[in-house]
């Protein structure tokens, strides 16, 4: 195996790539501050006929704020005749575009605005309308990303500003097969090109959000090879699921170990139109229990007052290939130490645990629209000494019609932190210790962000948004004033979204 | 369960013992009682969707006899939008057919239809008569609100799914809710909700709510019908036998008005009424021939939350769809009395879950379950025990 096969993620590929050559050339590490893009998961694509969707299942896909889209419209209505034809095949076609410009006015790496943009198509075959045959749902998807990125530029931030975040490109995403078994469809499979931040680790009330830490969280995105397969990422694998009993749904997978084939560099690079569809590493297996109260069947007693909603999530990863030490040689010396040969001890797998909970807090009498809930997903792994980041939280309360009328509107204010792992501030110590310069150890990232959905029409909507960063880049040093961590962030912005 | 042993003061071997008795005898358990408790299965049946795109299913009906392209036990259902998911422009009916788990499409109307003014939008409005022909009312608009909204009418259409002919009138104004019948075979006595007297676009507000602007004047249509032979149905009486209910526009269900009609066979007629989430009893509805005005209320409040369709059971118990949870609640008429309510639509989508996805229900033919629509998955399903 060859070492940089090591090297895992966009930021942590980075971080590794740089903590090597800092290894080799001794000189100051300030590139490590200048971490790319996580991997994130975008604004999700509502098909207007979600044949993969199983009534009475958890819905594990991220929510939309157009969730709603079976009562709204769209922006170009049939498209000239389009829809109409791919009807008449069973396919249906979602496009949607998710522009945002965001800007650093205080703090970080340097000031300023950059424009973003993502642009989604998902393309639906329901196998019962197109051929008679029942439950098997074909999905494509794909991706134009354009623009450029705020976090890359000028945050130096893990968690990066905007879940859109990623390398400019035109690529496929997803590229799968499901198909429904037994009664009441209580078992689905899927096959194929899959992008786990669509059904993982999902915390739907989080998803109202901008910020990365939201959607594919801080800890698989930094620890996983190649950030897992999550936007823009994808990986070759089989999920399996299953609803033994209406509340409980059963979650699992395995997938190819890594989203690209070859871990050097920028893994959007190593796959950059989505279609090297790699199987040469090894394999990422992971699982999810899902428990949701109300569930299809629930009753509910004359004299009772109707429960509100929660859905409680646990979940394990486990990832079989060899994993690179962040402090350590093969020869058992601080990749900081000038002697180092520069080639990192390596250890074998990954895994980490994770527990995400969505709970309404409270309804308005007569009006269940307007509602108030709490989201809390955390996720850990003792493996300090191959993991960048060892425990991720993020926290917070969305505010459904936050004002009267406003039924399509959101308001929410949330958290996210991030803790490097041990191995990782072990090795800014010795960087600080061998280079005898000021080095900042890394610690954690902590960010508060507070954010408006306004529908301004079924089809268009408008975010403004506001986030707060302390710690950026977890006390990362400014690669831009040596000497110096980068200061606290306050980044704004606004996003819109389309849907044609 | 809802019944209650109640075991008298040092009865505590007769409790084992007859413990023991109910443990030896698995099958005989205490008599439900309503039907809700009694349903553990939903099942998808198929999508709803046509080949022309058509989306939102909101009418289910089971057809009563075979005739034409329709068999017996087959189940009716028509899509109230487009491929645009415009509101009131849907023109399509499918026909699922429970033997064969075969769906086919039994309608197809053109947007455009002269004789019916403002066009094609196929509501909750459906029925197939013992003598093979199809109702089904049209609350059409252009835009997908009402502020475009045209008067529409009653569709006829034989048992092959082609259209006959088209009753309107100034007493027909979005024909809405599901349709109640009493069919004789040579003649047919239908209800029908008309909910669109005056209602203005969404945009119309009303300053002290905030909501839309509610106005008072949907009524419930009695339509008697005399059926020849291979003959179309004739209108020989319409009478409103009931009036002021609420009603208004709505961005995500076109219009929230009376949406539900059932029929006892002592001739009463339940209505919900979904702006005063209430259920209200019409008597005497074969044979009055005046208004009762709003009638008497049976239920309100509790776990009603903007009641829609209704059905009713084989012990005369209401299923009422709730539009706002995505609950069916049972209700005992006779009593006034709500038994309970099952979540029949819990996509966690929605807040709280399956909030606005029901609309039509349909008991099946044994009695023993309903078929009913999720509007948001396009999809028909069926509860059973």
């Amino acid at each position: 195996m060859s070492r940089n096969l090591l090297f895992r993620g966009s930021g942590a590929a980075m971080r590794r790539a740089a903590a090597s050559r800092v290894a080799l050339s001794g000189i100051a590490l300030a590139s490590l501050s200048g971490l790319g893009p996580a991997s994130a998961a975008p604004p999700p694509v509502p098909a207007p006929t979600d044949t993969a969707a199983i009534p009475g299942q958890v819905k594990t896909g991220p929510p939309s704020f157009l969730d709603a889209l079976s009562r709204t419209n769209y922006l170009l209505g049939d498209m000239g005749g389009l829809r109409t034809l791919l009807s008449r095949y069973g396919m249906t076609l979602s496009l949607q575009e998710t522009s945002e410009l965001l800007g650093n006015v205080s703090g970080g790496v340097k000031q300023g605005f950059k424009y973003d943009g993502l642009t989604q198509m998902v393309l639906q075959l329901d196998t019962q309308r197109a051929f008679n045959w029942r439950g098997g749902t074909l999905n494509v998807s794909g991706l134009y990303i354009h623009g450029s990125n705020l976090s890359a530029a000028n945050l130096g931030t893990l968690q990066t500003a905007s879940g859109i975040e990623a390398d400019r490109a035109t690529r496929l995403w997803e590229f799968w097969y499901q198909q429904k078994f037994l009664e009441e469809d209580r078992l689905d499979l899927k096959l194929g090109q899959q992008s786990l931040d669509q059904e993982f680790m999902v915390t739907p009330n989080g998803n109202a959000f901008v910020n990365t830490m939201f959607g594919w969280p801080m800890l698989p995105s930094a620890d996983l090879p190649g950030g897992g397969p999550a936007y823009p990422l994808s990986a070759l694998g089989i999920r399996f699921r299953a609803r033994p009993v209406d509340a409980l749904t059963v979650l699992a997978g395995v997938f190819n170990g890594s989203p690209v084939s070859n871990h050097s560099g920028d893994p959007q690079q190593r796959n950059p139109r989505g279609t090297s569809f790699p199987l040469n590493g090894g394999a990422l297996a992971i699982a999810e229990i899902q428990f949701a109260y109300p569930s299809l069947g629930t009753m509910i007693m004359a004299n009772q007052t109707e429960p509100l909603a929660r859905t409680y999530r646990l979940g394990v990863w486990y990832d079989t290939e060899r994993i690179a030490d962040l402090r350590f040689d093969t020869t058992g010396r601080s990749l900081a130490d000038p002697a180092s040969n520069g080639i990192a001890q390596t250890h074998h797998g990954d895994y980490a645990f994770y527990a995400v909970a969505d709970q309404m807090l409270w309804r308005a009498k007569g009006e269940p629209d307007q509602n108030i809930n709490l989201f809390v997903r955390a996720m850990g792994t003792p493996d300090g000494d191959r993991n960048l980041v060892s425990f991720s939280l993020n926290a917070g309360f969305t505010f459904h019609e936050p004002f009267a009328h406003r039924d399509d509107d959101t308001f929410g204010i949330g958290m996210g932190y991030a803790k490097v792992g041990s191995h990782a501030s072990g090795f800014d110590q010795d960087t600080g210790a061998f280079t005898h310069a000021f080095y900042p150890v890394r610690g954690a990232e902590t960010f508060v962000e507070a954010t408006y959905q306004y529908a301004v029409t079924p089809w268009w909507q408008l975010q403004p948004d506001i986030q707060y960063v302390f710690k950026p880049g977890a006390g990362a040093l400014n690669p831009d004033s040596p000497g110096q961590a980068i200061k606290n962030e306050t980044v704004v912005g606004l996003r819109t979204n389309l849907l044609f | 369960m809802l019944q209650h042993r109640r075991n008298r003061p040092g009865s505590g071997w007769l409790a084992l013992a007859a413990l023991i008795t109910v443990a030896a005898a698995p099958g005989r358990a205490a008599t439900p009682a309503g039907l809700l408790e009694t349903i553990h299965r939903h099942k998808t049946l198929t999508s709803t969707v046509t080949d022309n795109g058509d989306l939102n299913p909101y009418a289910v009906f089971v057809a009563p006899v075979s005739a034409g392209r329709i068999q017996q036990g087959d189940v009716l259902v028509d899509n109230f939008n487009n491929i645009s998911n415009l509101q009131g422009t849907g023109g399509t009916i499918i026909d699922y057919r429970p033997a064969t788990r075969k769906t086919t499409l039994f309608a197809k109307l053109p947007q455009r239809l002269a004789q019916v003014p403002g066009g094609v939008g196929l509501s909750t409005a459906m029925v197939m008569l013992k003598s093979g022909w199809v109702i089904v009312g049209s609350a059409p608009s252009t835009d997908g609100t009402t502020r475009t909204r045209g008067e529409g009418g009653l569709i006829v259409l034989d048992a092959d799914g082609q259209f006959v002919t088209a009753w309107t009138g100034p007493d027909i104004s979005a024909p809405w809710g599901n349709m109640a019948l009493r069919d004789n075979g040579a003649t047919a006595t239908l209800f029908v909700t008309m909910a669109g007297f005056g209602v203005p676009g969404p945009e119309v507000k009303d300053p002290q709510t905030g909501f839309p602007v509610t106005v008072k004047q949907a009524t419930v249509l009695r339509i008697e019908l005399a059926i020849a032979q291979g003959q179309p149905p004739v209108i020989t009486g319409r009478t409103v036998i009931a009036g002021g209910f609420g009603q208004r526009a709505d961005r995500d269900a076109f219009l929230v008005g009376p949406t539900g009609l059932a029929l006892a066979p002592d001739g009463t007629l339940y209505v919900s009424d979904a702006l005063e989430n209430r259920i209200v009893a019409v008597a005497d509805a074969l044979t009055r021939t005046s208004s009762a005005g709003t009638g008497r209320t049976v239920t309100s409040g509790g776990l009603l939350q903007r009641p829609l369709a209704l059905a009713m059971t084989a012990n005369g118990h209401l299923l009422a769809c709730n539009g706002k949870n995505g609950q069916v609640v049972e209700i005992d008429p006779v009593l006034g009395k709500q038994l309970y309510a099952q979540w029949i639509d819990a996509n966690q989508a929605q807040t709280p879950p399956g909030n606005g996805d029901l609309f039509g229900i349909a008991m099946t033919p044994d009695g023993k379950g309903f078929y009913y629509v999720e509007d948001d998955t396009n999809f028909l399903m069926e509860a059973s025990r």
